[in-house]
């Protein structure tokens, strides 16, 4: 095996949360809030089924096939050539969604922050600190998590301070177009509970995989609240014109203001917030690095993991030519192509494993 | 200016392969093949990326093929 290290379901746990939520954090009013308006809160529940229902595909895979990552066993499932074709897929997506972590991450840094720091700095950065995490190996990367993750999610508390400001009739009416608008603002927060495949290359190195499954569904189950609570507070506080905000959760922030000395509370959000980045693309890079090893069967994943950062940063500065393109892009194709990638392709790999299954025990009686 | 560039990505890349190389062993063929493929890879992409930033890249090849879904989406 490539990977010496175990982590526990626990820290698995505290792994894939930043995927699905460091996004979802600053984002998700506005993004649910165009389709859904006052109904927002309902969306991140309908998209936490996709998330539910992807842990347990990639979970049952993983019964299938204990020990193996998603890019060993595709080989097993589907024979040797569309298994590797699949691997490629599987890592050609990851290096793509890890390039627009990059880029989301230093348009946000770029327009709030550093307006005149060039781009390849900004992302250079993140990418080399990252990399030395990923060539601790998976323990490290569980224990920066462990110790980063609480305190990211500790930040949510802070929205106490805004109770003066909140307005509960904007709320009001729930559905008032029924359900269809929710449904249609669940699209793209589905695609971050998506995400929780990631299970399917960490599964193997656990101590206790038997958990694997439970936490999996927690952590989506606690994203789901952490969302829905970040919604209804947005909602609250600005209403309906809360989708005019590009990052509605750190306008908020701008908003606490306690007896006038408590104030630019967003400048400890975006500390709070790079630390999730810096998790997400961590675990995204960990994953690809690790992915590539094991679909070329080598012996070692480490040697890749430079060479791997420098094509990453790069793909981040190539993945478009400015923002506006970019989020319209995120918002409109990558839900299609993530859920299609990420929950329809195990789902395939799942039935044709099954079937195969069945299979091998009808001709082990026939023999008999 | 952009000679100067290009200078500063092949003393990256160099740095890479310096830092690199000697951690991995000899007899590890495949992981040193892998290694000099991805470099050269990165290097050219960086090269050309830097001639012609405007080059079509893999964001433009999946939104052409799932184009037909995002129209659903658009508002």
């Amino acid at each position: 095996m490539i990977e010496k290290g175990k982590i526990s379901a626990f820290q698995m746990a505290f792994l894939i949360l930043p995927p699905i939520l460091s996004t979802a954090i600053l984002t998700i009013p506005a993004v649910t809030g165009k389709h859904a308006n006052q109904d927002m809160w309902i969306s991140p529940i309908l998209a936490s089924f996709n998330g539910v229902f992807t842990a347990f595909i990639v979970f049952q895979l993983h019964k299938t096939y204990p020990g193996e990552t998603i890019i060993q066993y595709s080989q097993h499932i589907v024979g040797r050539i569309i298994g590797k074709l699949l691997g490629f897929v599987f890592l050609f997506y990851f290096l793509y969604v890890s390039s627009l972590i990059d880029r989301e991450y230093a348009d946000f840094i770029i327009s709030s922050f550093l307006p005149r720091t060039p781009m390849v700095v900004v992302i250079g950065t993140m990418v080399l600190v990252c990399a030395f995490t990923v060539r601790g190996g998976v323990e490290v990367l569980g224990r920066a998590a462990q110790i980063f993750v609480p305190i990211y999610i500790l930040t949510l508390v802070l929205f106490v301070l805004l109770i003066p400001d909140l307005k509960p009739e904007n709320m009001f009416p729930i559905m008032e177009h029924g359900i269809a608008p929710s449904i249609r603002g669940a699209i793209q927060p589905s695609l971050w509970f998506g995400q929780v495949f990631l299970t399917s290359m960490l599964l193997p190195f656990l101590t206790d995989y038997e958990k694997g499954r439970k936490w999996s569904v927690l952590t989506v189950i606690f994203c789901m609240v952490a969302m829905v609570y970040i919604n209804i507070v947005s909602l609250l506080l600005f209403g309906e014109s809360v989708t005019t905000y590009t990052y509605p959760v750190f306008t908020a922030f701008r908003y606490i203001s306690i007896a006038t000395f408590f104030q630019h509370l967003e400048s400890v959000v975006i500390i709070i917030w790079v630390m999730g980045v810096f998790i997400k693309l961590s675990i995204f890079y960990y994953v690809l690095v690790l992915g590539m090893a094991q679909w070329l069967h080598l012996s070692d994943y480490r040697p890749l993991v430079f060479p791997i950062g420098f094509l990453m940063t790069l793909f981040g500065i190539w993945a478009a030519p400015n923002m506006q393109e970019l989020s319209k892009f995120i918002e409109t194709i990558i839900p299609f192509l993530e859920s299609s990638i990420f929950t329809f392709i195990p789902l395939l790999l799942l039935i044709i494993a099954i079937i195969r299954k069945r299979g091998k025990k009808k001709k082990g009686i026939t023999h008999l | 200016m952009k000679w100067i560039m290009v200078l500063g990505i092949t003393i990256c890349v160099f740095l890479i392969v310096l830092y690199e190389w000697p951690k991995m062993e000899r007899n590890q063929k495949k992981e040193k093949t892998s290694f000099v493929l991805l470099t050269t890879m990165g290097w050219l992409l960086a090269i050309l990326l830097l001639f012609f930033p405007d080059m079509p890249g893999p964001t433009q090849m999946i939104d052409m093929l799932f184009k037909p879904l995002g129209k659903m989406l658009e508002k």
